[in-house]
């Protein structure tokens, strides 16, 4: 199948895979709204969750020291990456290579992802940002166990072994518990927070990371990466000015 | 609002072995997840004792690390095994080891064993290594293991499943690669698994130096046919070591493995010994392994020489190059650079680091283990080549594992 069949598919493809999800393995479908650019916006709750990873896990890395994080307050995410289209809607200029409405857009700096949840704001009269690094972790873990663990990685990611090499249309792999799609692989994706070793205490409020520092943390891996990349508890940072290949974003709405 | 916590859920496995080589051999801490038990489970004394220990080789590394071992402060060595007497009496005495409790023949390790001691660290030949690891295990031991884990394909299938039983049994097992341990190592691996130089195509694996066993080849010239003088000159012993590309250079291999975080598909090779007269071991090896996603790694080694000291691992991606020196700097250069940094003493900082991890594992509960997948990993990918450059064509890593092949060890001459 080709690149532009399976975009087109993809939309049906997402929905029908979450209709046949097993019930019994995954809580009911959060409530989801869909914006004026078509973003699918979905209802996370608010909540507490283990963040990092445990000694002994596999692939762990140092950096990753658990912790408890509390989200004190409901948002929603969107169920994909941004995508070209949506960005071109909003913002002039360069989108990435390969061009395709339904390619996730990526090579923009954090400044401009910023920029986009601006824009975006004003459109639909609602706060959009990116989301914080907890944020981004909690909607990956989605209380559930990991798709990746249940499903097998090729299933639910975009990644070094199955993805020759490029990014695919945002939505084509399986949804995790709460219907976000491509959390793992495809494209990593910045987040809100300034990049730098978690704060050891083992029980924190709606973290934000940092105040001040020009390293963004990026999530989730990529086209490019290794399976150690493609964990829900895998961080990396990159500078605030990189424009890179297989970086994008997704966006939080304040609830 | 939900109330969940994950802290005690393991991480997604490893990609089934049935499917992929990455995340070889990791199966046993992916499927057990963290068995963390109470540290009183886990090591019967009072949390604050310190462990007993006792010294399985007692050769040059051993009594060097065991000197770590007595600076971490949580350990203490009260049983000492190496085939010569001599060995264990002048570690023991440094030690403070009882004459009693210090044990010879190659069955000596087997009577430290029937001691009470908590761990065994093994630091004898590596032909030893699978079947005292074993043992060890069974003896309900925690395993501190020297590399390489084993010389051939069943004792690295051995080590695997010794590391398998000790989680089972809620025993640590660590195998002391030091690269693993050190934090500029780590980043950036973890930057190129993350895809920060795009593309990995290909890469190579150096490890240079020149003669490294002191007088073993003086002692093999003077008596070829001593089997005592030639279990002392295991350096120079293809069975005994697992020749040079599996006893040394496996620290070059091991970060190609690592960064990869895969295993080959398959290798050619060639090699020789035309610098060496003593031993059977060659003295230079050059292999290509081609690994999966079409990546070609070329590795070259001498142990001879003079002028070139360098173990090093580069892999080359469509934006960037990842730069490692066991002995210098390592750092990312391209579009997306990581400076890293200079490395101060690896070979006994990562040792340190791993002595400390032991401990930890140990006191916490953590039997996971998790240096055994990518140990074995790396240690058959050293196979692969010797297998390769031994027979001067391409070996696949299926045809390596049916075959199954040992290397067997004289041990004739030797007293048990």
């Amino acid at each position: 199948m080709g690149r532009a069949a399976r975009a087109a598919l993809a939309p049906a493809v997402a929905a029908l895979t979450m209709a046949l999800a097993p019930a019994l393995t995954q809580p009911p479908s959060p409530p989801v709204s869909v914006n004026s650019l078509g973003m699918r916006m979905v209802l996370v709750p608010a909540g507490r969750f283990g963040m990092g990873s445990p000694a002994g896990a596999p692939m762990r890395q140092e950096e990753e020291w658990p912790h408890q994080v509390t989200l004190t307050k409901p948002f929603r995410i969107s169920a994909t990456e941004v995508t070209q289209g949506q960005w071109r809607a909003l913002m002039p200029g360069r989108v990435g290579s390969p061009a395709g409405d339904d390619l996730p857009v990526v090579s923009l700096g954090w400044m401009e992802a910023v920029e986009f949840c601006r824009k975006l704001s004003e459109r639909e009269k609602s706060v959009y940002r990116l989301p914080t690094e907890a944020e981004w972790e909690y909607a990956c873990r989605a209380n559930a166990q990991d798709p990746a663990a249940t499903a097998g990685l090729d299933a639910v990611a975009w990644y070094a072994d199955d993805s020759d090499g490029m990014a695919h249309a945002v939505g084509t792999k399986k949804p995790n518990a709460w219907g976000l799609l491509d959390m793992l692989g495809n494209v990593a994706e910045w987040t809100a927070d300034v990049y730098a070793a978690y704060p050891h205490e083992a029980e924190q409020t709606d973290p934000a990371g940092p105040a001040s520092g020009t390293s963004r943390v990026v999530r989730g891996g990529s086209f490019r990466s290794f399976p150690p990349a493609l964990r829900c508890a895998a961080r990396t940072g990159t500078p605030e000015s990189y424009q890179l290949a297989h970086l994008g974003f997704r966006v939080v709405q304040q609830e | 609002m939900t109330d969940q916590n994950q802290a005690d859920r393991p991480e997604p496995p490893a990609t089934s072995l049935a499917t992929s080589r990455r995340g070889f051999l990791t199966a046993a801490a992916a499927l057990s997840g963290p068995l963390l038990v109470s540290p009183r489970l886990a090591f019967g004394a009072e949390a604050n004792s310190r462990l007993t220990v006792g010294l399985v080789g007692c050769g040059g590394r051993g009594t060097w690390i065991a000197d770590l071992f007595q600076k971490h402060g949580g350990y203490q060595f009260v049983a000492a095994a190496d085939y010569f007497q001599d060995r264990a009496d002048a570690f023991g005495a440094k030690a403070q080891v009882s004459a009693e409790r210090r044990y010879s023949g190659l069955q000596g390790y087997a009577r430290l064993l029937q001691t009470d001691v908590d761990a065994v660290v093994i630091e004898s030949p590596p032909f030893f290594h699978p079947r005292q690891a074993a043992d060890a295990v069974d003896a309900g031991k925690h395993v501190y293991l020297a590399k390489p884990t084993a010389v051939d394909l069943p004792g690295c299938r051995t080590v695997e499943e010794s590391a398998r039983k000790a989680t089972e049994t809620k025993r640590a097992f660590l195998v002391d690669f030091q690269t693993r341990t050190d934090p500029f190592y780590r980043e950036a691996v973890k930057r190129s698994q993350y895809g920060d130089i795009g593309r990995i195509v290909c890469g190579e694996a150096v490890y240079v130096c020149g003669p490294t066993w002191g007088d073993q080849a003086k002692w093999l010239t003077e008596k070829p046919n001593d089997p005592e003088l030639r279990l002392r000159a295991w350096g120079l012993d293809r069975a005994l070591s697992g020749d040079v590309i599996t006893e040394q250079n496996i620290h070059a291999l091991d970060v190609a493995t690592w960064v990869l975080d895969a295993a080959p598909l398959s290798a050619v090779g060639t090699g020789g010994r035309g610098g060496r007269k003593a031993g059977s071991c060659w003295d230079h090896f050059s292999v290509v392994y081609a690994f999966p996603q079409e990546v070609t790694v070329s590795f070259s080694s001498k142990q001879l020489g003079d002028g070139a000291d360098d173990i090093s691992c580069k892999m080359y991606g469509t934006d960037g190059t990842f730069d490692s020196h066991y002995f210098g700097e390592v750092a990312i250069r391209g579009k997306l650079p990581y400076k890293g940094g200079k490395i101060p003493n690896l070979y006994t900082d990562g040792a340190i680091a791993n002595i400390a991890a032991f401990h930890e594992a140990i006191l916490r509960g953590d039997f996971t283990n998790p240096t055994v997948g990518p140990s074995v990993r790396s240690n058959l990918t050293t196979i692969l080549g010797r297998t390769a450059a031994y027979r001067g064509s391409r070996v696949t890593w299926d045809e390596m594992m049916a075959a199954n092949e040992a290397l067997p060890a004289d041990l004739s001459g030797l007293r048990s």
